[in-house]
């Protein structure tokens, strides 16, 4: 379970761009995060996961041995909070040259000492369960290849694969969809929905209508403060009061106007053709 | 509406364009200032034609001093060469260990401030001294020989490689290396699970090129006391064994013209196996 309270950050200037975020992620939730872009949708999770410092409140992430707090966490009591947190990225941050399944093992660093990954590396059983993980986003066929070489598509379910062989308390996905087509984008949601029922998975997304069909929960972000807290449904009015002008290109992203063309003239063809 | 019959240049642009000869006068200043530059450093070089005609005359003499090889002193000469040889080898595998920490120490997005100001100075430093001075430098310490060559070369080797290794590094995407911190990686893991095998492949194919670097510079620092075939190369001079030294001078184009050839064909392999396909 995640506990967020009171974080705020602000900017060297002093204007707050986090205003005291709030919300708790439970057990078999799989929580939306939305907003306008720059609204403080992925700092709120970068705060969340310790990779941006906050100015102040708590993340607490509380598994069943231990109870850490991100934002104060420092050193080994940082990395050892980060083990327990499974991250996909927007981006494919892979590490390009390495195989597959080398990277899907990169998830269990955190459990093992940097002796063993420099002298030995991981052992048979770990290798067959990353690849159990690569099994389960339908990925094993490519475990050999090189990362690098693979689609973006690919590469985010290798991500996923990643965070399954992690073993986390909790999944957290920053715009994990935002660079994929749509059928990519449906099928990374239908492998994470699943996920969410076992561990819960806190997601930030560009889409309503994806967290409204997947997600159990959304939460929207406005000018750093949290707007909507509740079931996933928007109505219209709703959406419009979290994206304000935004809203037509967040609906209708591929309805962008075609400038049309004046049609050529046969003349001017034929000198182009000439030419 | 007023009509543009013709691209103009724009008003606040055409008043700063010097106009006719004016813009002339600047290029013709520092043409002449360089000009009165290097005629000064010429005279400061005793640069003389007159002695450069006497000496091509001279220099064709001596040419056929040199001709033909003393093919007999070839079977002395190969040990010496291999020295040379063997000096890069030791001295290459010494170098990259020390530029692979002084690469990692260097990098920027790895190395706190503490660490990477020296590191860098050091890499700097190193670069901006000839390996043959460092040479001199470690005669005066070790005495002549082999061994004082060996550390020379190791020590260039960092200057290069080193700095090669922690501008790679730097171009590694940061999204990468905080994706693999996120897992709960330590430093050393980070560098070990992504930093590595990003870098590995360019790094390897700049060390074998720094193998063929060392074969040049192990003659040459052979010829100021680290032995080998340079050393047998200033021997012959020196005692006026002309065609001897020919010889020298063609196993010695037959040693860089090979590792050349080898450097360049393992180069290949190793880059094309890093490639993504």
């Amino acid at each position: 379970m995640l506990t967020v309270s009171a974080l705020c950050k602000k900017l060297p200037d002093g204007r707050p761009i986090l205003n005291n975020i709030e919300f708790t992620v439970r057990r078999g939730e799989f929580v939306g995060v939305l907003g306008a872009s720059g609204a403080g949708k992925s700092l709120t999770l970068r705060c969340i996961l310790g990779l941006t410092r906050v100015d102040c409140g708590r993340a607490v992430l509380a598994t069943p041995d231990e109870d850490f707090d991100l934002t104060s966490a420092r050193g080994r009591r940082l990395r050892e909070a980060r083990r327990r947190i499974g991250v996909i990225f927007q981006g494919f941050n892979l590490v390009k040259r390495l195989r597959v399944l080398d990277n899907v093992m990169i998830g269990r660093l955190g459990g093992i000492s940097p002796w063993r990954s420099w002298l030995y590396g991981f052992t048979d059983a770990e290798a067959a369960e990353a690849l159990e993980a690569l099994r389960r986003v339908k990925m094993d066929h490519c475990a050999e290849r090189i990362t690098g070489t693979l689609s973006g598509g690919e590469m985010q379910r290798v991500a996923i694969a990643r965070a399954i062989f992690q073993r986390p308390a909790m999944f957290m996905a920053d715009e994990p969809i935002a660079s994929l087509d749509p059928s990519n984008s449906i099928a990374i949601m239908k492998l994470l929905a699943p996920l969410a029922r076992e561990t819960p998975v806190l997601g930030v997304f560009h889409q309503p209508e994806m967290t409204a069909r997947f997600c159990t929960r959304v939460i929207a972000i406005r000018q750093g403060r949290i707007v909507y807290d509740g079931d996933p449904n928007l109505s219209q009015r709703q959406l419009q009061d979290i994206y304000g002008e935004e809203l037509d290109q967040v609906l209708r992203p591929a309805a962008v106007p075609i400038p049309s063309l004046p049609e050529l003239a046969p003349a001017a063809i034929e000198a182009a053709s000439a030419a | 509406m007023p009509r543009i019959s013709r691209v103009m240049t724009p008003p606040h642009l055409a008043s700063r364009r010097p106009s006719g000869l004016r813009r002339l006068v600047r290029p013709a200043l520092i043409a002449g200032a360089l000009a009165v530059l290097v005629a000064w450093s010429a005279d400061q070089c005793k640069v003389s034609l007159a002695e450069l005609a006497q000496g091509a005359v001279r220099g064709v003499e001596v040419l056929g001093f040199f001709f033909p090889p003393d093919w007999s002193a070839m079977s002395e000469l190969l040990g010496p060469a291999l020295i040379t040889v063997l000096l890069a080898a030791v001295a290459t595998p010494l170098g990259v260990a020390l530029s692979l920490l002084f690469g990692l120490a260097a990098a920027r997005n790895l190395a706190p401030a503490w660490l990477r100001t020296p590191a860098r100075m050091l890499i700097g430093l190193e670069r901006a001294l000839p390996e043959i001075i460092i040479l001199l430098l470690l005669v005066a310490a070790l005495g002549v020989g082999p061994f004082p060559g060996v550390i020379a070369l190791a020590i260039g080797s960092i200057g290069m490689l080193g700095k090669l290794l922690a501008d790679a590094i730097e171009e590694i995407d940061a999204r990468v290396l905080e994706s693999v911190e996120t897992v709960g990686a330590t430093r050393w893991q980070v560098i070990r699970h992504a930093v590595i095998p990003e870098v590995l492949p360019s790094f390897l194919a700049n060390a074998i090129f720094r193998f063929e670097v060392n074969i040049r510079a192990s003659v040459l620092l052979g010829a100021v006391g680290a032995g080998g075939i340079g050393f047998e190369l200033s021997k012959a001079m020196s005692l006026l064994e002309y065609e001897r030294a020919m010889m020298a001078v063609l196993v010695t184009l037959a040693l860089v013209f090979g590792a050349e050839r080898i450097s360049d064909a393992l180069r290949r392999r190793v880059l094309d196996g890093g490639k993504l396909q």
